[in-house]
């Protein structure tokens, strides 16, 4: 009974979701209400998420685990923004700046690092992977359209060469195409398999 | 420049560099760095949902006693207590409802996305390749059009086809008949020229923000000097 109860919370849900978005108008007031409730719960699901990394690293502290240096700069970190913008406000100019002054080169800094880091990574799939036709078509397919978007090819404006570059610019699309309907695909069934009671990602 | 943004200014620098340290290996600067970017990011997150959704969404409608929205407001409220009980070892399961809950709903809302948003206009895509319209030209026959589309049909069958029977393959260990075998190697043709395209793709928009943040780090510095 105790696992049947959150299978059924879950179908009862997802049906009462997919028939209000079939039959429109006659459940919309409703589909509201409930999409509502599953905002502030999912919102609710992720402070508990960011309550539970606190403690965890609180834990660590109390405990003097190694590496507990790290706990204190996350919870110090923390402490300072989420108080600042508990005190502030959200839309306090100066906060926001703040914030903006930490995140901003931060974010960018490991975007930048992570060009680095994938050069080597592509290196490192035809050491790990070994020689296939997946690998070799990638390792092709990435050396011409790196070529393709330096834009030096299509600034020596020759006419043949132009349509060629835009034929193979379409080529991406259609593997594209195809992964995405795998994806869609692969969703649809996983969806529908909570729906059907068949998976259970609230774990048991 | 004035001193706000030359602390801030610093405050970037300091935080770059201690990224970048990762070039000379795993270190404290750079472990340091995630930790005060995992730190401020749920610190600020944290209080986007408590100021843009729990208080508006919860508990505004809790404090109408005795009002529709009041009543309305008690079920994500319960569900909300169910999934704070999860922080107590003792009663973590109690979070499973409002999870279920979460689950069903996403559920069908991905469902509902997917096969509308995904998977009917990429089937339809490949389809329209095939209506007459597109392949008549001047009363004649488009045969480029008809090459095109079924090239398109082939490219996207094959690579389908690929992820289908590479797990079955990695399931049954058997060897796979020539046919099955042949149209796996052109979805994987396919499939490596779209993975090499988004490789360069993510490597520019990387190489584009590696080149501003150097950029940034040089004005910064040649401003810092110039006063």
């Amino acid at each position: 009974m105790k696992k049947t109860i959150p299978i059924l919370v879950a179908a009862a849900a997802a049906l009462f979701i997919l028939a209000a978005l079939i039959l429109g108008e006659p459940l919309a007031g409703w589909l509201e209400i409930v999409l509502n409730w599953a905002v502030i719960v999912a919102s609710a699901a992720l402070l508990v998420a960011i309550a539970t990394l606190i403690l965890t690293h609180l834990r660590n502290i109390v405990r003097g685990k190694r590496g507990f240096i790290f706990s204190i700069i996350l919870i110090s970190t923390f402490l300072v923004s989420f108080i600042g913008a508990l005190v502030l406000g959200m839309d306090n100019s100066a906060y926001l700046r703040w914030v903006a002054a930490i995140q901003l080169p931060l974010e960018t800094s490991l975007l930048g690092l992570s060009a680095l880091v994938m050069t080597a990574a592509a290196l490192q799939i035809f050491r790990s992977r070994g020689w296939s036709l997946l690998t070799l078509t990638f390792g092709i397919s990435a050396l011409v359209f790196l070529v393709i978007s330096l834009g030096l090819l299509q600034a020596l404006n020759i006419p043949v060469l132009t349509t060629f570059i835009n034929f193979l610019q379409r080529l991406p699309m259609i593997g594209a195409r195809g992964l995405l309907i795998g994806i869609g695909i692969g969703a649809l069934l996983m969806g529908l398999r909570v729906v059907l009671g068949l998976e259970r990602p609230w774990g048991e | 420049m004035n001193p706000m943004d030359i602390v801030l200014g610093v405050i970037g620098i300091a935080l770059s560099v201690m990224i970048f340290s990762y070039l000379l290996g795993d270190n404290f600067f750079f472990r340091a760095a995630l930790y005060i970017l995992v730190g401020v990011s749920s610190g600020f997150a944290a209080a986007v949902l408590v100021t843009k959704v729990i208080l508006p969404r919860l508990v505004e409608p809790l404090s109408r006693n005795g009002t529709d929205a009041f009543w309305l407001g008690l079920v994500p409220l319960a569900l909300c207590v169910l999934l704070v009980l999860m922080l107590v070892p003792r009663t973590v399961k109690a979070g499973t409802l409002p999870l279920a809950f979460l689950a069903g709903t996403g559920a069908a809302v991905a469902i509902a996305g997917i096969s509308r948003g995904t998977l009917a206009p990429q089937l339809l895509s490949v389809v329209n390749r095939f209506s007459p319209e597109l392949l008549r030209a001047n009363a004649g026959v488009n045969w480029g059009g008809i090459v095109e589309a079924l090239f398109i049909l082939l490219g996207v069958i094959s690579v389908l086809f690929y992820f289908h029977h590479r797990l079955s393959r990695k399931s049954a260990g058997t060897q796979r008949p020539l046919l099955v075998e042949g149209i796996s190697s052109v979805g994987q043709i396919f499939l490596g020229i779209s993975l090499g395209m988004l490789f360069v793709g993510f490597f520019s928009a990387a190489l584009t923000a590696l080149i501003a943040r150097m950029l940034w780090l040089k004005e910064f510095i040649l401003a810092l000097l110039a006063g």
